[in-house]
C-alpha cells in the first residue's frame, strides 16, 4: 500500500516537474489545468485521510468533484494545528515553518514537504522569468541541473542561509536560486539570532558595485528597512541589478509605504523601482507570485514601474480565485474577497489553500488589498488575540 | 462613495456657538466613507464627522463646563423627568424619533433591522423616567444628595453627604453594542456632570438622536452635553483627543484592553478613569436542562449568543454542559443548530466585514480538519450565515471568532467549571445558568465569584441587565460621582 502510494506520488511529481520546466510564460489551458488538478486532488483524497474526511464533510468526493473550482480549500490556520501530508511512505525531506506573528504565544504553521525537488522545480521558473536579468539562465529555467549554463551572477541575500534556517521556505527558495545561478561572491547576510550582518552586507555591496555584473539582491521587506535605517553610505549597483523583496511588516519593524521603501532602496543601492519586484508567497504554498515588472509581460500586461498600482501573477500551474468571505463563492470580477490558491506544486500536502489575504482580480493576476487576520476586536467582547494573550499570562 | 449614499451627522453640540446643533454638514466637517456593503445588505450610510483640532476641542470643552452651574441648579428629579421624556420616545412605536432611530441603526451598526429593533427596545427600556428614578434610588439612595448635602438615614449620624459629579467628563464607547453610549450620556447628565461623548463607530446614531431631541425640549440641559464621533487612532484627531483628555476630571471608557491601556498611559494621575475593558461570558447548563426540553434550553442559549451578534460583554462564548458522557452534548449541539437556524429568520445576523468573515472561515475549516484528524471535536455551521456550534470536550473559553459562534463543552460536573475558567479571571463577567438547583447554584456561585465572575443570571436574562446592575462589579452611578462629606460639628 505504501509503495503504491509512493509510486503514484513519484509519477505525478515527475509529470509536474516536466510541466514546471516549460516555464511560467507558456500558458496552460483551462482543460489541461483541470485535468491535472483533478488528478492531484484525487491523489490527495486517496492518501491524505484527514483531507479526505474534511472534503467528505463538505460533500466533496472523488466522484462528486468534476471541476478544480469545487476542490475544498484548507485554511492556512490549519497548518498551525495539523500536519497535512499526501505522500505516505515518504520521509519528509523538509518541514517549513511560518515565521510566527508579533505575538510570541501563537503556534507556527508547518508545511511538510515530501519532495524538495518538486519545490525547486516550481520555484526556479518564476525566479527565472520575473527576477533574473535577461542574460542569466534564460535559456534554461528548467529543473535539470546543468552547472555552467549561462552567466552566473552575485546573489546577495538578506536572509539566513538554508543551513542556518532549515525551516524557512524562503531561504530554501533563495538557496535554489543561488545554487543554480549564483556566483562565488553570493552570500547570506542575516543571522537567525542576531539579525542583519550589516558590515558584511555593506562590503558585499561595494564589491558588487565594482564588479560590473548585474546583481540580484533578495530579502524581506523589514530586513531592507533595517538596512536603510542604518544610513550606510549609498552604493550604485551595476546597471541591470534588481531587488526582490517579500513579506509585509506583520507587527515587526515599522510599517513603510512601498513607494517610500523603493525610493529609499533606489537611493541606497542604485536600483530603481522599475527593477524592484515584490514576491508574494507563503510557507503553505510551494509556488510564488511576482509583480510582472520585469521579464516578458504576461497576458494581463506589464505592471507599472512605480509601486502602488501593481499586481501579482502566478505560474500557469496555480489558479487563484477571489472568494466571498461569507459564502466562499467567487465574487464578481473586480470585487474584493479572500484569496484562495490552487497550487499543483503542493502535491505532497494540500493543493487548495484559503488565505487570510483580501484582494481583487487584476489583469490575469490579483492585487492584495489587505490582510484579514488579526482584525481589531470590537468593543467590550473579548476576541481571539486577547484571549490568547490573557491565557498566556497565567 | 455612491451618489445616493445618505449622510448621518455623527455629532451634536447644542451648547457650542461655533457649530449649530442642527443637521447638515457645516464648513468644518469631513465625510467618512461608509464601509463597503454588499447588494443584499442595508444601504450605505456615510458619516459626517466634525473636524476638531486642539483649539476647537478646547472651546467645546469650555462651552460644556460653562453649562455646569445651570445643571447643578436643576433638581435631580427634574433632570430625570426631562431625560425620561426623551428616552421613552424611543419605545413609542408611533414616535418619529423611534422611526428615525430604527431607520439609521442598521446602516451604522451593522446589525440587522430586526436585531436593531430588539436592541433598541432592550436598551431604551432603561431611559424612561421610572427606570431612571429607580436607578437613582438604587444607588444613592436619596436623589437629593445630587442637589445638596443630605442627612444620613441613621439619625445618630452627624455627617451629611453630597454626591458630586465631575466638572467635565469624557466618555468613550466601543461601538459594539448600540445604546451603551446613550446610557452613558444619560447617566452623566443624571449626576450633573457635563460631558463630551465620543461614541464608537457602531454606536453613533442613538446618542446623537437622543441629544438632538433633548435640545429640542430642554436646551439648557442639552448644552451640558456634546456627542462627537471621530475615528479612533486617527492622527488627525490626536491633538483634539489629547486636549480633551487633559481637560477631563473623569474619563469613562468602554473598550478593548489595548484602548484602556493606552488611556491609562495618557491620563494624568489625578484624572479618574473608569474603564470597562474586555470581558468574556459563558453559560452553565445543569443536567436538568438536558433531561427535559432540550429544545427549549437550546433556544434560550442560542438567543443569548445571538443577541448583539455576540458582541456584548454579556454574550456567552461557551456553554458548559453537565453531560455524563452519553452523547447528550451532541444532542444539545444539534438542538442549538436548529435554534440558530430558526433565529436567522427571526433575528438575522448582521454584517461582517471581510476580516471577521475570514476569521470565521479560518476557524471553522481548522476545527473541521482537527475533527477529521481524530480530535474530539465536532463542528456544525450555517453555510453562509455566520453561526457555528462546536462541541469540544477539551475546550473552554478559548479563542473564538466573530459572529454567533459557541463552544459546547461537556463536563462531568459543573463544579469543574470554576477551575477551567480561572485563567481568564480578570476578564470574566456574566454566567448564564439553566437547570441548576438553587442550593447547588449558591455553592457554584461562590466558587465562580472567587475566580472573578461578576454576575450570574438565568440564561434568558443575560442580555439586558437592569440599569442599576453593578457593571463590572461597581454601581454605574457610584463610578461617576465622588461623595463629599460635611461634618458641621457637635451642637
Amino acid at each position: 500500500m505504501r509503495n503504491e502510494a509512493s509510486g503514484m506520488f513519484e509519477t505525478l511529481a515527475r509529470e509536474l516537474r516536466t510541466l514546471f520546466a516549460r516555464g511560467v510564460t507558456t500558458p496552460l489551458g483551462e482543460d489541461a489545468f483541470d485535468e491535472i488538478a483533478l488528478r492531484v486532488f484525487r491523489h490527495q483524497l486517496a492518501w491524505n485521510d484527514v483531507y479526505r474526511r474534511f472534503c467528505a464533510g463538505r460533500s466533496a468526493t472523488a466522484g462528486s468533484v468534476t471541476s478544480w473550482r469545487d476542490i475544498p480549500a484548507v485554511p492556512t490556520t490549519a497548518f498551525k494545528h495539523l500536519r497535512l501530508v499526501s505522500a505516505p511512505g515518504r520521509t519528509p525531506q523538509a518541514v517549513f515553518r511560518t515565521s510566527g506573528t508579533s505575538r510570541g504565544s501563537e503556534r507556527r504553521g508547518e508545511h511538510v514537504v515530501p519532495d524538495v525537488a518538486l519545490y525547486r522545480a516550481a520555484a526556479l521558473p518564476g525566479l527565472a522569468a520575473r527576477v533574473l536579468p535577461e542574460t542569466v539562465g534564460r535559456t534554461d529555467p528548467g529543473v535539470e541541473d546543468r552547472p555552467g549554463d549561462g552567466l552566473r551572477i552575485p546573489f546577495l541575500c538578506l536572509l539566513p542561509s538554508p543551513a542556518e534556517a532549515p525551516d524557512s521556505s524562503l531561504s530554501a527558495m533563495a538557496g535554489f536560486a543561488v545554487e543554480r545561478w549564483g556566483d562565488s561572491s553570493s552570500g547570506w547576510f542575516v543571522d537567525p539570532a542576531s539579525g542583519l550582518r550589516a558590515e558584511a552586507f555593506g562590503r558585499a555591496l561595494e564589491v558588487a558595485a565594482a564588479g560590473g555584473r548585474p546583481v540580484v539582491v533578495l530579502g524581506t521587506a523589514f530586513s531592507f528597512v533595517h538596512w536603510i535605517d542604518r544610513g550606510s553610505a549609498p552604493v550604485r549597483l551595476p546597471d541591470g541589478s534588481r531587488v526582490m523583496e517579500t513579506g509585509g511588516f506583520k507587527g515587526r519593524s515599522r510599517s513603510v509605504e512601498k513607494a517610500d521603501l523603493y525610493g529609499a532602496l533606489d537611493a541606497s543601492l542604485g536600483v530603481p523601482p522599475a527593477r524592484i519586484v515584490n514576491e508574494y508567497g507563503m510557507t503553505e504554498l510551494l509556488s510564488q507570485f511576482y509583480e510582472p515588472v520585469l521579464g516578458p509581460p504576461p497576458m494581463g500586461g506589464r505592471a507599472p514601474a512605480e509601486p502602488g498600482t501593481r499586481w501579482h501573477v502566478g505560474p500557469p500551474w496555480v489558479r487563484t480565485r477571489v472568494l466571498d468571505s461569507r459564502t466562499l463563492e467567487p465574487v464578481p470580477r473586480g470585487e474584493p474577497g479572500l484569496l484562495c490558491h490552487l497550487d499543483l506544486a503542493n502535491l505532497g500536502s494540500v493543493a487548495c489553500v484559503l488565505t487570510e489575504d483580501v484582494g481583487v482580480e487584476v489583469g490575469g493576476g490579483f492585487r492584495v488589498t489587505g490582510r484579514a487576520e488579526g482584525a481589531e476586536p470590537r468593543g467590550c467582547s473579548l476576541a481571539m488575540e486577547e484571549l490568547v494573550e490573557a491565557a498566556g499570562e497565567r | 462613495m455612491s451618489a445616493d449614499a445618505r449622510i448621518f451627522d455623527a455629532w451634536c453640540a447644542p451648547g457650542w456657538s461655533g457649530v449649530a446643533a442642527s443637521a447638515g454638514p457645516g464648513p468644518a466637517v469631513r465625510i467618512l466613507r461608509p464601509a463597503r456593503t454588499r447588494p443584499d445588505e442595508p444601504p450605505d450610510l456615510a458619516l459626517s464627522a466634525l473636524e476638531l483640532d486642539s483649539a476647537r476641542a478646547s472651546a467645546l470643552v469650555g462651552s460644556l463646563r460653562a453649562a455646569r452651574p445651570g445643571l447643578l441648579a436643576r433638581p435631580a428629579l427634574e433632570i430625570v423627568r426631562a431625560l425620561g421624556g426623551v428616552g421613552r420616545r424611543f419605545l413609542d412605536e408611533g414616535d418619529p424619533l423611534r422611526g428615525e432611530a430604527l431607520e439609521v441603526m442598521p446602516g451604522t451598526t451593522g446589525l440587522s433591522p430586526a436585531m436593531c429593533r430588539k436592541v433598541l427596545d432592550g436598551m431604551a427600556r432603561d431611559w424612561t423616567e421610572e427606570r431612571l428614578e429607580a436607578l437613582l434610588r438604587a444607588e444613592l439612595p436619596d436623589p437629593g444628595a445630587l442637589d445638596g448635602f443630605v442627612a444620613s438615614p441613621d439619625p445618630t449620624e452627624r455627617v451629611r453627604r453630597r454626591a458630586m459629579g465631575a466638572s467635565f467628563a469624557f466618555h468613550l464607547s466601543a461601538g459594539s453594542v448600540p445604546g451603551v453610549s446613550t446610557t452613558s450620556l444619560v447617566r452623566s447628565l443624571l449626576v450633573k456632570s457635563p460631558l463630551l461623548l465620543k461614541p464608537g463607530r457602531g454606536d453613533v446614531a442613538l446618542p446623537v438622536l437622543f441629544l438632538r431631541a433633548l435640545a429640542g425640549v430642554e436646551p439648557e440641559l442639552a448644552r451640558a452635553a456634546a456627542v462627537v464621533y471621530w475615528p479612533g487612532g486617527d492622527d488627525a484627531f490626536g491633538a483634539a483627543e489629547d486636549t480633551v483628555l487633559a481637560e477631563a476630571d473623569l474619563v469613562v471608557a468602554y473598550g478593548g484592553d489595548r484602548v484602556v491601556a493606552d488611556l491609562r498611559r495618557r491620563v494624568a494621575p489625578t484624572t479618574r478613569l473608569v474603564a470597562y475593558h474586555h470581558r468574556v461570558s459563558f453559560a452553565v447548563l445543569g443536567r436538568a436542562a438536558l433531561a427535559g426540553g432540550v429544545a427549549a434550553s437550546a433556544a434560550s442559549v442560542a438567543r443569548a449568543v445571538a443577541l448583539f451578534d455576540r458582541r456584548g460583554c454579556v454574550s456567552p462564548h461557551a456553554v458548559f454542559v453537565e453531560s455524563p458522557g452519553d452523547g447528550a452534548s451532541e444532542g444539545f449541539a444539534d438542538a442549538l443548530t436548529d435554534a440558530f437556524r430558526s433565529l436567522e429568520s427571526e433575528l438575522p445576523s448582521g454584517r461582517m466585514d471581510d476580516a471577521e468573515a475570514s476569521a470565521v472561515q479560518q476557524l471553522r475549516g481548522t476545527l473541521e480538519l482537527r475533527s477529521a484528524a481524530g480530535e474530539e471535536i465536532s463542528v456544525r455551521s450555517g453555510t453562509s450565515s455566520p453561526w457555528t456550534v462546536v462541541v469540544e470536550p477539551g475546550g473552554g473559553l478559548v479563542p473564538s471568532c466573530p459572529g454567533r459562534m459557541v463552544r459546547v463543552v461537556p463536563v462531568r460536573e459543573l463544579e469543574e467549571v470554576p477551575a477551567r475558567v480561572a485563567g481568564l479571571g480578570r476578564h470574566l463577567q456574566t454566567v448564564g445558568h439553566l437547570g441548576v438547583e438553587a442550593d447547588r447554584l449558591g455553592k457554584l456561585a461562590e466558587s465562580l465569584a472567587r475566580v472573578g465572575v461578576l454576575r450570574m443570571v438565568p440564561v434568558a436574562e443575560v442580555a439586558f441587565p437592569p440599569s442599576w446592575w453593578r457593571h463590572d462589579g461597581r454601581g454605574p452611578l457610584e463610578a461617576l460621582v465622588r461623595w463629599v462629606e460635611l461634618d458641621a460639628g457637635p451642637g
